[in-house]
């Protein structure tokens, strides 16, 4: 190397590096990097990540034990006859009162040391009012005291008071959030899979139009080949998320809308993909069989279509496990699936579900992951 | 007797393949095409059969003008042409049994052939096309499974499917080795003795084009510079041919 030739290559270098450091200043101050925060904060998160390792799955059944008896509230008639029961018994000090006035409620026989509450059921209105809560004895008998609340006065009339105990028992099951998961994400899975669908049969016919060696080489052709590829390189820079947010307002939220959203957006990437495989297929037994007297039919069967079934098909199960990851996000404007509950948990900072959904979410895209991958292998 | 009146081929991009050929092939010959890559030997072959359309000059097969042939006459023609090719061309994910079929598809309706539904009769003369070259008991393996010589023996059974009149074949062994290649090219050369046919078959090697064809023609740049007898190529002509820093090599 002569001396001149290394000053050249290394001022060149020196140019570049004088360039480069300007730049990355600017970008570091642009994007606000600050690691400070990044080590400050961390205490903050840490609620927040120690939920997400522990996501709900499981939860005993919840059993409910009701026991009711009535009252006659304002008291001008006469006073009702408690209902006859077996089992766990409840007494009050009256059965017939009025407004305010104080009431004593005591049971027997009940579960022990359990949580429970009373309700009022006021004649005439639905629903049911919340009152004094209270916690069984090692005996199962509870004492409890209460004042009437006006709005039974207001009403009149025989009032029923529901004395309620609650407990968790039997075996560990699906939490509701877990079931809430799978049956969502069975949703989104199902979700991708019509959008991988209606964007695939659509795309195909349009992928012949995208393909330089299908279409023929006249204005016509061309014209219409270059209309698709550039519709297809459009549609494609299109944000998924962008195009449901669209479709939300246009056929309102839900699954729907996903569905739309991921079919365009399927239709030109798959699209293009499929052009693209179209374009390299071997011409030669398309030749070979044109020659033998086939007419246009039998040489797309016999010619064409062998050569392109594999790498159509491997595509495609590629894009059902790519929609599968996007419909998960879609779902947070609107577009159905596990993006919605998963959003909704976020708001409601309810990060044990939060951390449910999203683990759902890795287990069933690296399971189609691999899926789509062992079908690819063997397609080859 | 199929005449080439002044055959003229000049692609989209301006390449004069050929130029003015002309020649004669009576029924029955076994002629070799020989000449440079590049000098139009596959232009010719394909303008034949018009898999490439000729921009001028006739092609007339027994007083039948294959140029001025339209669409669905183009295809009764082409079935009576078998072609075989360099690269085999084979549906390399069909099974060789199916490859062999799809020789008879111009003798078959469109929807017969879409859902598979070959005849018997196609199916048998299939097996038995498959036992005179040799490879009967392949014929359920894929097309992609087979050796290279084993692939263009697919091809001929192929090409004998269509029971045609007349063969071209595309540098039909320049992809095999010497043994294989001789294996095939007495395979060509039975369909041209045995049965009759008349071959058009271009070769890279002129120790080959010595020992099967009747006939040589030879192609520079896209014109006819040879044509006549193998043994009238002595090593002026081959000079003509080949061009000044050529030596010939054998092929045994
Ligand atoms: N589709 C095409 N478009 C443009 N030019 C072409 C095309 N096909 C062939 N040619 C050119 O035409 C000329 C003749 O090509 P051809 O393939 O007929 O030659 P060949 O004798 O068969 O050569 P080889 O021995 O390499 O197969 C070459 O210059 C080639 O580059
Ligand atoms: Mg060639």
């Amino acid at each position: 190397m002569s001396e001149r030739s290394f000053y050249v290559r290394w001022g060149r270098y020196l140019v570049l590096i004088a360039l480069a450091i300007p730049l990355y200043i600017w970008s570091w101050r642009t994007a606000d990097i600050n690691l400070i925060d990044l080590v400050q904060g961390a205490p903050k998160a840490r609620p927040i990540i120690s939920d997400l390792v522990r996501p709900s799955l499981l939860a005993r059944e919840r059993v409910t034990l009701s026991v009711s008896t009535v009252v006659r509230v304002p008291c001008d008639g006469p006073a009702p006859e408690p209902p006859a029961a077996e089992g766990p018994t409840v007494s009050l000090s009256a059965t017939c009162l009025n407004a305010r006035d104080p009431l004593v409620v005591s049971g027997s026989g009940f579960r022990p040391n359990t949580p429970g509450r009373l309700y009022w059921r006021v004649a005439g209105l639905e629903g049911r009012l919340r009152d004094e809560p209270f916690e069984t004895d090692a005996q199962g008998r509870f004492t409890v005291q209460t004042d009437i609340p006006p709005l039974l006065a207001q009403q009149g009339g025989v009032h029923a008071l529901d004395v309620e105990l609650k407990w968790e028992a039997g075996t560990l099951r699906p939490s509701e959030t877990l079931r809430t998961t799978v049956d969502k994400m069975i949703e989104t899975v199902f979700l991708a899979l019509m959008a991988t669908t209606f964007g695939g049969l659509v795309a195909v016919p349009l992928s012949f139009l995208g393909a330089r060696n299908i279409m023929p080489a006249t204005l016509w052709g061309n014209t219409l080949y270059v209309a698709v590829r550039s519709f297809f390189n459009t549609a494609r820079s299109i944000e998924p998320l962008i195009l449901a947010t669209i479709f939300a307002i246009w056929v309102g939220f839900g699954p729907f809308a996903g569905v739309l959203a991921l079919s365009v957006h399927t239709i030109a990437s798959l699209g293009k993909l499929y052009s693209e495989a179209a374009e390299n297929i071997d011409p030669g037994p398309i030749e070979a069989i044109r020659s033998t007297g086939a007419n246009e039919w039998q040489v797309i069967w016999y010619g064409v279509v062998p050569q392109i079934v594999p790498p159509y098909v491997s595509f495609t199960v590629y894009h059902w496990d790519i929609n599968v990851r996007m419909s998960t996000i879609i779902g947070f404007v609107g577009g159905g699936g596990i993006g919605l509950e998963l959003q909704r948990w976020i708001n409601q900072l309810q990060w044990n579900s939060a951390a449910t959904a999203v683990w759902a979410i890795v287990l069933v895209v690296s399971a189609m992951d691999y899926a789509s991958a062992i079908v690819r292998e063997r397609l080859v | 007797m199929l005449e080439i009146k002044e055959l003229t081929k000049v692609y989209d991009d301006g390449t004069v393949a050929l130029k003015n050929v002309s020649f004669t092939v009576p029924d029955g010959e076994f002629l070799v095409i020989i000449g440079l890559s590049g000098s139009g030997k596959s232009t010719l072959l394909r303008c034949i059969n018009r898999l490439i359309e000729p921009t001028s000059g006739q092609i007339i097969w027994d007083g039948v003008d294959i140029t001025a042939a339209g669409q669905e006459d183009l295809r009764r023609i082409r079935r009576q042409i078998g072609m075989i090719f360099q690269q085999f061309n084979l549906v390399k994910r069909h099974t060789v049994l199916t490859n062999v079929l799809t020789g008879r598809l111009g003798y078959t309706s469109t929807w017969r052939s879409l859902l598979g539904l070959w005849s018997r009769d196609d199916r048998e003369r299939a097996l038995r096309n498959l036992e005179l070259v040799g490879i009967a008991d392949k014929a359920h393996n894929r097309a992609d499974e087979l050796s290279g010589g084993q692939q263009q023996r697919v091809g001929i059974a192929r090409a004998l499917m269509q029971a045609p009149r007349l063969l071209l074949a595309d540098e039909p062994v320049a992809s095999l080795d010497p043994a294989t290649s001789h294996s095939v090219m007495k395979y060509i050369e039975w369909m041209n003795r045995e049965r009759g046919l008349t071959v058009l078959c271009s070769l890279h090697f002129l120790s080959l084009a010595r020992r099967y064809g009747t006939r040589i023609i030879a192609l520079r740049a896209g014109e006819l510079v040879f044509d006549g007898r193998p043994e009238e190529i002595d090593d002026r002509r081959f000079k003509e041919i080949y061009g000044e820093d050529a030596i010939e090599v054998e092929i045994r």
